[in-house]
């Protein structure tokens, strides 16, 4: 009984830790422009529409993440293997890590910016300097949150892989979950603020996005302080339950039926989960209605 | 990746070449023998597993709805991410679920698995639902089919102008599910046949017992199954050319090609991962 207590308390934490993973990871791309919404910032001023918005999206956000995770998982592990504590050593691993994902977004933002030179985009260098330090800060949290979960997972949980294998899965899990859920809100909501709410973008104002904001020129930190209000923590959510789910129904009630109990939760979840879906699915058809075209063009 | 240019896609489907189905046969046929010849009938049924696997992850891709970049503007319906990627995340969720599960036992490590990675895809289209609706307040539009084949909800009068559809149907949940399902499934049955080859060959090869080269065995066989998975996810990301909705796009008929790609690639790598060891051992 003691034993499934303590599980309890370790799927929590580690659903806790998740979560914030998953907001960090959500807002640090949306700063650095990372998920499928740079196709946007990257048409922009091929369009003519020349912008501040930092620009990093050379790999997806999920094999990114499976990089930095496996890169700050694997570093701790030496670390600890060296006898070094774990805490400090999860830290280590992930301030480490996140020097890579710095040099990542530099090289990056460089490349794709000056590629962008024929058509009239400068390489902003103040913005390299803010933007970046930013992203990383947000990128540590990320990584030093699924580094420190991974480690749960296996020295209270039991979980046969090793660090830098834990990492690697659950980084691109949290990528994933992380640009699956944020990406739509930065993208609709964010760079087409002045589109109609409640309608998709119509595919002729491609590359036309907000540039102006209340006082200058709209750049990422702005894009992160938005996208922080509900992106970002809609994305934790989906970490937290997909990490949670997947460990209660495990440390709970795997004891049960010869370990089916697992499976049986699982699928009692799933449908669970397949019910919330369907109720806001018919709530949003009811509320909102069918589409009715506005009386002046958006666009 | 943009909704704006490139080459205008062939829906439907796109039958395998002749050329390419007989070099694929070839290419297993080859491979079963070599599994036979380095480690006789116990690395000949493992290889068959791994082909499996591959077969199952390269098509489960194939259900899970994903819109990419246009989906990111409400321009197309599904999830806002890469097809690889996403398949990925869920394949190797379940992976994480199935290793756990392995000590329990082969169809309990499966079944745990599947769910693992179909739990993973529950979770992501839910909330992706939650950003659409409560987030942008816009209801689901599939954009290829009319009519909804699961709950019959019509979608063409909640289409907004200009936009191919947009949302997340629940026809494109439940692909999401079953292709995280099959993604977990196919990739423990990987992890599960390489680490059976290699608990039975390392202890020899390295004059230690079963327990002392787990933690080994365990990382082998799991990189080498989250390397396959990979591989197969992009094969099948090759095949569909974008975006896809999920069972009821035109472009999941093309899955043929796809499964006849998965189980030659797997064929060819699952060899080197079973004969590695025996390579060692010639050094």
């Amino acid at each position: 009984m003691e034993e499934i207590v303590f599980g309890i308390g370790i799927t929590a934490l580690a659903g806790a830790l998740a979560t914030v993973a998953g907001a960090a990871e959500d807002t640090e791309s949306d700063i650095g422009s990372q998920g499928d919404p740079n196709s946007q910032v990257q048409l922009a001023p091929q369009m003519g529409y020349i912008h501040r918005i930092f620009n990093k999206a050379i790999a997806g956000e999920p094999p990114a993440y499976g990089l930095w995770v496996a890169l700050g998982a694997g570093l701790a592990w030496a670390f600890m293997a060296m006898h070094i504590n774990p805490i400090l050593a999860i830290v280590l691993g992930s301030a480490l890590a996140v020097f890579v994902q710095g040099v990542y977004a530099t090289t990056a933002y460089l490349g794709r910016t000056a590629s962008l030179a024929k058509f009239g985009q400068p390489v902003y260098i103040d913005i390299l300097k803010s933007m970046t330090t930013v992203t990383m800060a947000h990128a540590f949290i990320a990584i030093f949150a699924t580094v420190a979960m991974c480690h749960l997972m296996i020295s209270a949980l039991g979980h046969p892989f090793p660090l830098p294998l834990l990492g690697l899965v659950w980084g691109i899990a949290l990528g994933a979950a992380g640009s699956a859920t944020g990406n739509p809100f930065y993208g609709k909501e964010r760079q087409y603020q002045e589109q109609k709410f409640g309608a998709g973008v119509p595919i002729s104002a491609s590359g036309n996005i907000v540039r102006y904001a209340e006082a200058g020129q709209r750049n990422s930190l702005d894009n992160g302080f938005f996208s922080a209000k509900l992106g970002g923590p809609a994305s934790g959510i989906c970490f937290g339950l997909i990490v949670f789910f997947e460990l209660w129904r495990t440390v709970v009630f795997e004891p049960l039926a010869a370990g089916w109990g697992a499976v049986i939760v699982g699928v009692i979840v799933i449908l669970i989960f397949a019910i919330i879906d369907r109720y806001i699915e018919v709530w949003a058809r009811k509320t909102f209605g069918p589409y009715v075209a506005p009386e002046e063009a958006s666009s | 990746m943009s909704a704006l240019g490139g080459p205008a896609q062939t829906a439907g489907v796109q039958s395998p070449t002749g050329m390419g189905l007989a070099i694929s046969i070839i290419l297993i046929i080859v491979a079963l023998a070599l599994a036979f010849f380095l480690v006789q009938m116990a690395g000949l049924l493992a290889l068959v597993g791994i082909i499996i696997g591959g077969v199952l992850i390269g098509f489960g891709v194939h259900f899970v709805p994903v819109g990419g970049a246009p989906a990111a503007m409400g321009q197309a319906p599904g999830i806002a991410t890469g097809v690889a990627m996403l398949a990925a995340g869920a394949g190797l969720a379940g992976l994480f679920g199935g290793a756990w599960a392995a000590p329990l036992g082969f169809p309990l490590a499966l079944a745990g698995g599947a769910i693992g990675g179909g739990l993973l895809m529950a979770i992501t289209c839910t909330m992706v639902n939650v950003i659409y609706i409560f987030g942008m307040g816009i209801p689901a539009a599939s954009g290829k089919v009319a009519k909804d084949p699961i709950t019959g909800d019509t979608f063409p009068e909640y289409k907004s102008q200009g936009t191919e559809g947009h949302g997340l149907p629940f026809i494109s949940w439940v692909g999401g599910v079953v292709g995280g399902a099959l993604g977990g499934l196919g990739g423990t049955l990987i992890y599960l046949e390489l680490l059976d080859i290699y608990q039975a060959q390392m202890p020899a090869l390295l004059g230690a017992t079963v327990e002392q080269i787990a933690p080994i065995a365990i990382s082998l066989a799991g990189v080498f199954a989250v390397g396959m998975f990979l591989m197969n996810a992009v094969l099948a990301a090759y095949n569909i050319t974008g975006t896809i909705e999920g069972p009821h796009d035109p472009k999941f008929k093309r899955f043929p090609r796809a499964i006849i790609a998965a189980a030659a690639a797997s064929a060819v790598a699952g060899i080197f991962a079973i004969g590695l060891l025996e390579l060692v051992g010639v050094f």
